[in-house]
């Protein structure tokens, strides 16, 4: 026989009771702990437009057919219409046949006026609020390469200061690129033309790759980054400069939108003092190919990492 | 195969039921973790809306608080594997019990992480991008795509062994070895591997020269090893603690009936004998000849509650054999008793020392009115020669939940080790990084003396070196032998190396950044609340599985009493009985 617990005697009044207490407490509990996960999920009210499902379903860049990829661009266009009140022109522009592009930057003559800094922000539709430039300018003293000396902030009314010369990094378009090797979704690749791509309706935002990056060229979008309409280049490219969303990363590509189209980088464009080149290093013919092969020193950032970068730092004396 | 299914759903159902059944303490505890799992949660949807903008992350440091805390219980979650390696390997049985108990701390630790991964990311919205076949898997190039393996991997396993274990113990079933044992040895091999695989995540990369370092890999598990261990040794006493009732409170051995009046004392006949292998079903198998041989000097008691059947100290050579009722046993250790499981009909209780020889460790205490087989240990050895009879009274012997002082110390052990060579390997890396006085001192210059007037990290990294070598002396010396000193140390480890390999490893690494800036990071205030949210969550996960896994353990929840689930729910918070009135006092 099982023994009775001691209040056994009046069995029916006192569970009767206590099951009535016990249901009312249980409810109230429940009810309680939903409106309190009610309550701390509700910021997500103002999600807004997060994702799409077109967007959530798109498949990886690389596997999307022709008819598949217009699609895409169609979305594309349509959101940024939606959100600037301009119609852009997206498209997905393929490297060219034998064309690896390389950038030859000199820096006898770079004179740190960062125009280069701006041309970037306008032609790639980089965010001002939070601010993202690919270009970051070093005000370095005479004599060293050690980036430890830099200024990276410097507000002189007056380029160039003496006893100082100016380096300006952005992506470097390795041969060898560990960002992309660190890519736990292949949202990164290089392509044949040797530009490093991010495609970012792939990429998960985890920034392994931003930490990989011996150049601090990769550049990830905090918040949602903000362009004021009347500023937007409507001129697109997929790979390139089209609006980027919250949650993602980006970084230089050359200005892919212009020079797969046979167009100058916009900060090349801009140099007041011709510092920059860019071209074809496959074309025995190009400035950037008479300049490697002319030029006594040139120097390949951090060399010493094996990455092999296609941008190249030379001295004119 | 219906009947199995349905067997198994029964068996999550009541595990799920019995989580919410607790007294005012465990409803208490659940009713804070969850409110700090609602707050953390509400700052994620937060950071959700507005972006990582929100944290104190920025281009120049990337990564910050979400994955030092990731990095840590990493380590956490691969030192499980050192309560499983010496129980399977050096056979030390005093921590057969634990290893249940630690590995359900990977599994929470486990959970923590992923949870720690995906508020770090920016899309989380794409994590099935991550997913082989159905995404783009970076495979085997990325170390990160390796981490997702290994960890998800990881948790399966430790799931399967505990789930099985657990189950095989509520239906009353021997594991079958062949479907355990292995996944035991791949977990070890696997622990190692996910602590290595995040280790190399940071080694991997060439551009940051603080983590770019052989070393980190050794130190990760050296500091695993000990931080992992001593949160076990902290979580087992609270475990031992919360099962326990103050030594004097109703249902002390002091309170049973010393001297039995042993109602009924007869010698065993072949009939009771039958009558237990109703109940276990392995005595079937025992020849008639050897059960009548195993007979001479057995007696079948008839108690009432509250009878004392053994007690905790002396010496005698009897086993026992419950034919029906029930019998409790507890154990006094440290001025605390504490139940350490309940014995049904057909189990069987004081064995060990019958085999042994040794005094008896717990005291056994009718909890109703019960029905005794008492045998002689010659007699039980008789009926051990019987492959089936040994295997499962062995089986029984070691699958009981015991937290003894001596599994404890030996878990001491472990951290004593880990801590020094852990403590070694910081001064290999101190001594490469500032004597060779290269340029890529600079991350660990601001890490422990400051850069360029920059000194965030400063006080909490010496902080964590104090911590670390208190710990270590303390460990060292036989003062923490004793408990209170051993737990001082232990809290010591665990927060020293929390900042070093947390915040202390991931945080410098960003500063300067490879083009010199330095730009310094803090947690935000919605940061540290989904990290405190995802603590919380965490904490809520192991105390739900310790709430499933120790009444099973311990017996209390079991298929036999599937019909009577109140005797399994009833009780407070993981394990203690309601005191009832003895009934000798009424009498």
């Amino acid at each position: 026989m099982a023994a009775l617990p001691p209040d056994s005697f009046h069995p029916d009044k006192t569970s009767d009771r206590a099951m009535t207490r016990r249901t009312f407490l249980r409810s109230t509990a429940a009810l309680s702990g939903l409106t309190a996960l009610a309550a701390s999920l509700s910021p997500l009210r103002e999600l807004g437009d997060f994702t799409s499902t077109e967007e959530f379903l798109q498949k990886y860049y690389k596997e999307l057919n022709p008819d598949e990829m217009a699609k895409v661009l169609k979305r594309i266009e349509r959101d940024v219409e939606r959100q600037y009140g301009i119609r852009p022109h997206v498209r997905d522009l393929k490297p060219m046949d034998g064309v690896e592009f390389v950038y030859c930057l000199n820096l006898t003559r770079c004179i740190g006026c960062r125009k280069c800094v701006h041309a970037c922000v306008a032609e790639n539709n980089l965010s001002r609020s939070p601010e993202i430039q690919y270009i970051r300018v070093l005000k370095l003293p005479h004599g060293s390469l050690d980036v430890e000396k830099a200024d990276h902030n410097y507000t002189t009314k007056q380029v160039p200061e003496k006893g100082f010369f100016y380096m300006p990094v952005q992506c470097q378009q390795c041969k060898n690129p560990p960002c992309v090797k660190v890519c736990p979704v292949n949202a990164t690749w290089q392509e044949s033309d040797g530009i490093t791509v991010i495609d970012y309706d792939w990429c998960i935002g985890c920034r392994y790759c931003e930490a990989a990056c011996p150049y601090w060229a990769r550049r990830f979008n905090f918040a949602k980054p903000e362009v004021p309409k009347e500023r937007v280049n409507p001129n697109m490219s997929y790979l390139g400069n089209r609006p980027r969303k919250q949650g993602v990363m980006e970084k230089c590509h050359f200005c892919i939108q212009r020079t797969r189209a046979g167009r100058y980088p916009a900060c090349l464009e801009v140099c007041p003092v011709g510092a920059r080149k860019f071209g074809n290093i496959l074309d025995p013919e190009s400035e950037v190919s008479y300049i490697l092969r002319e030029k006594r020193v040139f120097i390949q950032l951090k060399e010493e990492m094996g990455t092999s970068p296609r941008f190249f730092y030379y001295f004119e004396k | 195969m219906i009947l199995a299914t349905r067997n198994y759903l029964r068996f999550l159902w009541r595990c799920g039921r019995i989580a919410f059944v607790g007294d005012w303490r465990y409803y208490a505890w659940m009713a804070v973790l969850t409110a700090i799992t609602l707050l953390g949660l509400n700052a994620y949807c937060k950071q959700l809306v507005h972006g990582l903008i929100v944290t104190g992350m920025s281009d120049e440091v990337s990564w910050g608080v979400y994955i030092a805390n990731f990095t840590f219980l990493v380590g956490v979650a691969a030192a499980a594997v050192m309560m499983v390696i010496p129980v399977y390997i050096y056979k030390k049985e005093e921590l057969h019990d634990l290893v249940i108990f630690g590995e359900l701390l990977a599994v929470a630790a486990i959970i923590m992480c992923l949870a720690f991964v995906t508020v770090d990311l920016g899309r989380p919205d794409r994590f099935w991008h991550l997913i082989p076949g159905l995404g783009e898997m970076n495979f085997p190039a990325s170390m990160l795509s390796w981490d997702v393996i290994v960890l998800n991997g990881y948790l399966l396993l430790n799931v399967h062994i505990c789930g099985y274990l657990l189950y095989c113990r509520y239906q009353g079933w021997k594991p079958a070895k062949w479907f355990y044992i292995p996944f035991v040895f791949i977990a070890i091999v696997w622990a190692i591997s996910i602590h290595t695989v995040t280790a190399f995540l940071y080694v991997g990369l060439g551009g940051r020269p603080f983590w770019n370092s052989a070393i980190v890999g050794p130190r990760f598990l050296a500091s695993a090893f000990t931080a992992g261990p001593a949160l076990i040794i902290l979580a087992l006493q609270i475990v031992r603690r919360v099962t326990a009732v103050p030594a004097g409170a109703g249902t002390t051995s002091s309170n049973g009936n010393l001297s039995p009046r042993m109602a009924v004392r007869r010698d065993a006949t072949l009939k009771d004998m039958e009558m237990l292998a109703q109940h276990l079903p392995e005595l079937a198998s025992v020849p008639i000849v050897d059960r009548l041989s195993s007979l001479p000097g057995a007696t079948v008691s008839e108690v009432d509650q509250g009878d004392v059947l053994l007690q905790q100290g002396t010496t005698d050579n009897d086993a026992f054999f419950v034919l029906s009722g029930r019998v409790v046993v507890k154990r006094e250790e440290g001025g605390r008793v504490r139940i350490t499981r309940t014995v049904g009909a057909g189990e069987q209780f004081g064995e060990i020392s019958a085999l042994t020889g040794t005094p008896r460790v717990a005291t056994a205490i009718a909890q109703e009115p019960t029905r005794v087989l008492r045998m002689p240990a010659d007699a039980l050895r008789m009926l051990m020669r019987n492959p089936r009879m040994n295997d499962i009274i062995r089986s029984r012997m070691t699958e009981r939940l015991m937290i003894t002082d001596r599994g404890l110390l030996i878990l001491r052990g472990i951290v004593q080790v880990s801590m020094l060579i852990n403590v070694f390997l910081l001064l290999n890396e101190v001594f490469k990084e500032f004597y060779s006085g290269n340029l890529h001192v600079a991350s660990s210059h601001y890490l422990f003396l400051g850069l360029h007037g920059y000194d965030g990290l400063v006080p909490w990294i010496w902080t964590a070196v104090a911590f670390n070598l208190t710990a270590m002396v303390l460990l060292v010396l036989p003062v923490s032998r004793s408990l209170r000193w051993l737990n001082v140390a232990c809290v010591l480890s665990i927060v020293g190396i929390w900042i070093e390999k947390g915040m202390g490893l991931v945080i410098p690494g960003f500063i300067p950044t490879p083009l010199g800036a330095i730009v310094e990071y803090s947690p935000s205030l919605n940061e540290t609340l989904i990290c405190f949210g995802i603590w919380a969550f965490g904490l809520l996960c192991y105390t739900v599985f310790l709430r499933m896994a120790v009444p099973i353990l311990q017996g209390r929840l079991t298929k036999a009493n599937e019909d009577h689930p109140e005797f399994a729910e009833s009780d407070t918070l993981l394990t203690t009985p309601a005191p009832r009135p003895p009934l000798a006092a009424v009498r």
